[in-house]
């Protein structure tokens, strides 16, 4: 009898580990596959170049009495395109300190700085595609004006774009979500009468708390972008995130304030403080961890969402310049990259800087609400 | 000696239940009454009519009069300036988390006091009046948290007198804190009673014999006895005041 039960009880704890087993492995499985392919583009090149690469003609003018007037140091580099072909071309090595590449302009007088990696087309109008350094160097040295203009290419393949639009979409989200969120959970635990009401919208915050993002982005393509005319854009983007976001911080928030002991309160009042004096000098400061807390949770979501901004915010691999431009957060462009371009290794990468993210993110709200218990 | 409050004819509801029934009280100026009985008998109720903190509870309904020197406390005294009156310290220490300085000064600048100068003087002060000024003078710029608990009782007293109130409920000031602590904050119950009228609910009958002038007993909502505390604990005229003073319930 004794040996059946622990025969059972060892099937059982057997079970348990192996599904234990299972979900750490599939977690390990996940972040090795998505960090192995995606890491080894991870540099500095990748997190502040342009996604796309441009082309343009500068003028650079030659520093007097420096053995290299040009001041660049030239290398080649095989560059891959489309259908698999090779092209050897010339890419700037590194920069000497007396060049004058940093100041250059373009035809339409604008600055247009030569960095590191920038592929060197043409020089003077002679193209200058496989041909090797040294060809290349002799070509400068015969040059004898004060300036040269050169057609450069400043390589893509980053995704500063991408990261500068999630910046802008977090800072433009939460701004329409917070204010309104902490001040409806404000609301809830320190106004509302418990009663139908506080359960209606207790209700109605759960349940859009529920609905999958896509159906967000469905509401947001119709109402932002066709009725209100904002087009794809960050502006249509973030107010969909704000409605997607403010379940999360209203009981967040609520929470936090829930948290705060009613003592405080009555301390307060006791003293002949009104209401909103209590609030904002004594609930708001003890429930400040508990709201910081939702804003990271906010800013994960917003890192983490795809579908509702695919139709909001558009594709476009570039900085919005106004609110009322296109932009892909790097979810979505993840997502573009993996489904129309097939570029897996990107995507990787672009996934690794996302779980990055998050992993930080997930860190910091610990951390905040370790704080929280201690009060 | 003059009437500090008036109690005529005093219910109190919650919802349904009465949970005081017809309490006449007459409590004079810089005495200490002292509020005893059972567990729910009412005392705290009673106590926390008397500054209208029972207002934040739902469904809580007050008829007969309170007069605070005559004046009716639910008609003729805005609920901010009443609380400003009078001051109250809770069971529990509950100072906020913040610095003892911004604990002192949080009634001031609510009622709003901003000057520096005017509010150093009122912490310092009150610090002082609650005993407490040597002990944190040189941790004033600390999270009040970080005290002891006797130290964030008397805290949060010095907190009270900072709106510089005419009266002083405590509503069992001591029983969450050590014995030497309990001693402190008698002490300072006495030294207070020179400037202001003080109320407290106690459940210790020594606390209650050791500190005040007159003694009220509660028992199921009703005032059964009031009169001066040596009465009460020598000659009580009730038999259920009798019972409870001698141990026999409660």
């Amino acid at each position: 009898m004794k040996k059946k039960i622990n025969f059972k009880e060892g099937l059982i704890y057997g079970i348990i580990g192996v599904a234990t087993l299972f979900t750490i492995g599939i977690l390990v499985f996940i972040l090795g596959f998505i960090f192995s392919k995606g890491l080894p583009h991870l540099d500095s090149h990748f997190l502040t170049s342009q996604f796309d690469s441009t082309s343009a003609y500068v003028d650079v003018k030659l520093s007097e009495g420096t053995e290299n007037p040009l001041g660049l140091i030239l290398g080649e580099m095989t560059l891959k395109e489309k259908g698999s072909i090779e092209k050897q071309v010339i890419v700037v090595k590194d920069i000497e300190k007396t060049s004058l590449a940093e100041s250059a302009v373009n035809n339409k007088g604008q600055n247009l700085a030569i960095s590191k990696n920038d592929i060197i087309n043409r020089i003077e109008g002679e193209n200058v595609e496989g041909k090797s350094v040294d060809e290349v160097n002799q070509i400068l040295n015969s040059i004898n004006a004060d300036k040269v203009t050169l057609r450069i290419t400043k390589q893509g393949g980053g995704i500063f774009p991408m990261l500068m639009t999630t910046l802008m979409m977090i800072g433009l989200a939460l701004l329409f979500s917070v204010p309104i969120g902490v001040l409806a959970a404000i609301y809830l635990v320190e106004y509302a009468k418990p009663g139908r009401f506080v359960n209606l919208v207790r209700f109605a915050t759960e349940s859009l708390a529920g609905i999958p993002s896509i159906i967000y982005g469905l509401f947001g393509m119709i109402l932002f972008v066709m009725t209100l005319n904002f087009g794809y854009s960050l502006l249509a983007g973030a107010l969909t995130l704000s409605i997607i976001l403010l379940p999360v911080i209203i009981r967040q928030t609520e929470e936090s304030l829930k948290a705060v002991p009613d003592s405080y309160r009555e301390a307060s009042f006791g003293l002949g403080a009104n209401k909103i004096y209590t609030i904002s000098r004594v609930i708001i400061p003890t429930a400040m961890p508990g709201i910081v807390v939702a804003i990271i949770l906010s800013i994960g979501r917003i890192v983490g969402e795809s579908a509702a901004l695919l139709l909001t915010a558009g594709t476009a691999a570039k900085i919005p310049s106004s609110l009322f431009e296109s932009g892909s957060t790097l979810t979505v462009k993840a997502y573009t990259l993996a489904k129309e371009e097939a570029n897996i290794e990107l995507a990787s990468a672009i996934g690794s800087v996302i779980i990055i993210i998050i992993l930080i993110l997930n860190a910091l709200s610990k951390l905040l609400s370790r704080k929280i218990t201690k009060i | 000696m003059v009437n500090k409050f008036s109690i005529k004819n005093l219910d109190m509801y919650y919802g349904d239940f009465q949970a005081l029934i017809n309490v006449n009280m007459e409590i004079l100026d810089k005495e200490i009454t002292a509020l005893i009985g059972p567990s729910g008998c009412g005392k705290s109720t009673f106590l926390r009519t008397l500054n209208r903190m029972n207002d934040l509870i739902e469904g809580v309904r007050v008829e007969g009069e309170i007069l605070l020197d005559g004046e009716n406390i639910y008609k003729d005294i805005d609920v901010t300036k009443l609380r400003t009156r009078i001051g109250m310290v809770f069971q529990k220490p509950n100072p906020f988390p913040m610095s003892v300085y911004d604990n002192v000064a949080y009634g001031p600048r609510a009622h709003g006091i901003k000057k520096k100068a005017e509010l150093d003087e009122i912490v310092e002060k009150s610090l002082r009046r609650a005993a407490i000024w040597d002990e944190v003078k040189d941790r004033i710029k600390k999270n009040a948290l970080s005290l002891s608990g006797g130290q964030q009782q008397r805290i949060c007293i010095a907190r009270a007198l900072a709106v510089d109130p005419e009266v002083l409920l405590m509503d069992e000031p001591t029983s969450a804190l050590d014995p030497i602590s309990t001693l402190k904050v008698e002490d300072l119950a006495e030294e207070l009673k020179k400037d202001i009228t003080i109320i407290i609910v106690t459940h210790n009958m020594q606390q209650a014999a050791r500190i005040s002038d007159k003694t009220a007993f509660f028992l199921n909502g009703e005032l059964i006895e009031f009169d001066e505390t040596d009465i009460i604990f020598s000659v009580p005229k009730d038999k259920r005041t009798e019972d409870y003073i001698t141990g026999r319930f409660g």
